[in-house]
């Protein structure tokens, strides 16, 4: 019988899947600090902003919500278009995910306003319920960008202006950060979307 | 007859290296407009337009749109879109023959070279 040939491999793929089942939790990112015994894990900062639709968006509007987000600006002349595509990848493959939403965040509310944001959107076809443009305060959204664990400064020597990584993070609904990519790099993509369907999953069981 | 063998095979190593022979045109592709126009030309979604599928593919017109940038196709009613094309006056001819060589070679279906003088006689016609 020809089966036996392959025993081992079956064998070994088995052994594989069953190890990526055991460790099903995605971790926790950043410093964790102990409160009475109880772990406190690291959370993202203050969002006070206004969306393309210009409706102002606190974190009480994520705390039923898993999302991805990334920091960019409109007239960036550098990595945001290949960031802002493998969002879209993101966005076209969790569709059948309500509870998934995808947050861009403007590092240049000056040059990006509401209605500049809402004509971005509509061009890469976003809808507005699922894909928020977020503008607010730019020394706010800069610190903000630091609970997110991305780099997000003015720097005149920086193409455009701004000096920024081109992160994709992925938080859960308690504000916690659980998984990454890097958006200029797409093989790093069918990783996070595998993440966002397991923390789809784990609100569900 | 040895030489020509060992000749032959030497070159063959060079040419199987790369799968364009636009290098320079690729890296300049690599370096300025693969940001926005992505690794595969296909641009983003209507934000971006993309190049493999370019109406412009083998016309003078990329040389122009190259060379001054392009406004008119950010223009739709009232509203200017936020992504403008920088224009890359900066391009030397040669530069620009191996950059629209490398971009025509890889999507343009009737692909010819063009040769230094074209990309001359091109930018002296636009406008």
């Amino acid at each position: 019988m020809k089966t036996f040939q392959y025993f081992p491999i079956i064998t070994l793929l088995a052994l594989l899947t069953s190890c990526r089942n055991s460790s099903n939790e995605l971790p926790y990112l950043g410093n964790t600090t102990i409160v009475d015994g109880k772990s406190v894990y690291h959370t993202v900062g203050n969002i006070d902003h206004y969306n393309q639709d210009s409706v102002h968006m606190t974190n009480q509007d994520f705390k039923d919500v898993i999302y991805v987000a990334d920091f960019f600006f409109t007239s960036c002349p550098s990595i945001c278009p290949r960031v802002t595509k493998e969002m879209l990848r993101i966005y076209d493959a969790v569709n059948d995910l309500p509870d998934v939403k995808l947050v861009s965040f403007t590092i240049d509310p000056v040059r990006d306003t509401p209605h500049r944001l809402k004509l971005y959107a509509d061009n890469i076809g976003a809808d507005p319920s699922k894909w928020y443009f977020l503008t607010g305060d730019k020394d706010g959204t800069f610190a903000l960008a630091d609970t997110y664990f991305v780099t997000a400064y003015e720097d005149p020597d920086s193409p455009g202006g701004f000096d920024h990584s081109g992160k994709i993070i992925l938080v859960d609904k308690e504000g916690h950060v659980r998984s990454y990519s890097e958006g200029t790099e797409p093989q790093s993509t069918p990783k996070i979307i595998e993440d966002i369907r397991k923390l789809d999953a784990s609100y569900k069981k | 007859m040895k030489n020509l063998i060992f000749i032959f095979l030497i070159s063959g190593m060079f040419i199987r290296c790369y799968d364009t022979p636009y290098v320079q045109g690729e890296r300049i592709y690599n370096m300025h407009c693969q940001n926005c126009h992505m690794d595969d030309g296909s641009g983003l979604e209507s934000l971006i337009k993309p190049l493999n599928s370019s109406d412009y593919l083998g016309k003078d017109e990329m040389i122009c749109i190259i060379q001054a940038g392009i406004l008119d196709t950010i223009i739709r009613g009232k509203d200017f879109l936020p992504k403008e094309m920088p224009s890359f006056e900066k391009f030397s001819p040669v530069e620009m023959a191996n950059l629209v060589n490398y971009i025509n070679n890889r999507w343009d279906k009737d692909f010819k070279e063009k040769t230094i003088i074209d990309i001359q006689r091109a930018i002296k016609s636009c406008r």
